[in-house]
């Protein structure tokens, strides 16, 4: 392969690479989501984390309402260092770089 | 490879271990293995109440696959070194 | 891809071919045809992500640049960059 410069985005991963020690937002399985400094990921997109508050999202089905649709509670919780198993992770979001 | 080791180095130190079942043990890693199943001592069951089949648990196995997040103890874990064995771990890869 | 792409067409022209080459070669070919094109990455829950995509890999997880989170046809969230795991695609 040829020698390719070290910024950029070649590939998926590049774009986590580019995010370490840097505040990440991550969407996760079962309507959770965490923002938190990234210091590590593999290939199974396990993370270690620090200083994450994570937000659960909650609907409270309300009467007569659509199916889907009814109040939606966020419960935070901060946490200081966090390892995140990959096969819940749906989406990662570097910090804006524009 | 590279959380495998991580955990190694957490070895003896108090973890929280929460489970995609919202279950939550805390307790001290024994050990670990490639698959990150975990085996816990002295653990504790943060919400008893809701759990007392756990009350008489004092050490378990963990498979790997139903961890959601592991609380890590933030004095024992070095973020500068993380980074920078992920980013050679994440060199390695490109090059494989 | 390095040429600029052409005008558009008149309004009474035939429409435009379709992406260059679906009806053959592989679905990798395909693939790395629609790289830097807006393109819907929907996944097994529904949420659709529609962004510019800027690579993927062989585990199609793929990265989005300009990205706007649909969910019932609602934009819930944006992202500059996404990057979408790629078991959970659709």
């Amino acid at each position: 392969m040829a020698d390719v410069p070290s910024q950029g985005v070649q590939e998926p991963f590049d774009l986590i690479r580019l995010s370490l020690s840097e505040r990440v937002f991550v969407k996760l399985r079962g309507d959770r989501q965490l923002t938190g400094v990234l210091h590590a990921y593999d290939g199974h997109m396990n993370l270690i984390m620090s200083d994450v508050e994570e937000t659960i999202m909650i609907v409270e089905p309300v009467e007569g309402a659509p199916e889907g649709e009814g109040i939606v509670r966020a419960v935070k919780r901060n946490l200081d260092m966090l390892f995140v198993r990959g096969d819940g992770v749906i989406l990662v979001s570097p910090p804006s770089r524009t | 490879m590279l959380i495998f080791s991580v955990f190694k180095t957490l070895t003896d130190q108090e973890v929280t271990v929460e489970l995609k079942n919202d279950l939550c043990i805390k307790g001290t890693l024994k050990s670990v293995d490639q698959f990150l199943n975990i085996r816990l001592d002295a653990i504790q069951v943060l919400d008893e109440a809701r759990h007392p089949h756990m009350m008489a648990v004092k050490n378990c196995f963990i498979r790997g696959s139903v961890v959601r997040y592991v609380q890590l103890p933030t004095s024992a874990v070095d973020t500068q070194l993380l980074e920078d064995a992920t980013r050679r771990e994440a060199m390695n890869q490109n090059k494989r | 891809m390095d040429s600029p792409s052409p005008p558009p067409p008149p309004e009474d022209s035939p429409p435009p071919p379709p992406l260059p080459s679906t009806s053959s070669g592989s679905p990798t070919d395909f693939l790395k045809a629609v790289v830097g094109k807006r393109v819907v990455v929907r996944l097994v829950s529904g949420v659709d992500y529609r962004g510019l995509l800027s690579c993927l890999d062989g585990y199609m997880n793929i990265a989005l640049e300009q990205t706007e989170e649909h969910v019932n046809g609602r934009i819930t969230n944006r992202y500059g960059d996404a990057f979408i795991r790629g078991n959970n695609g659709s």
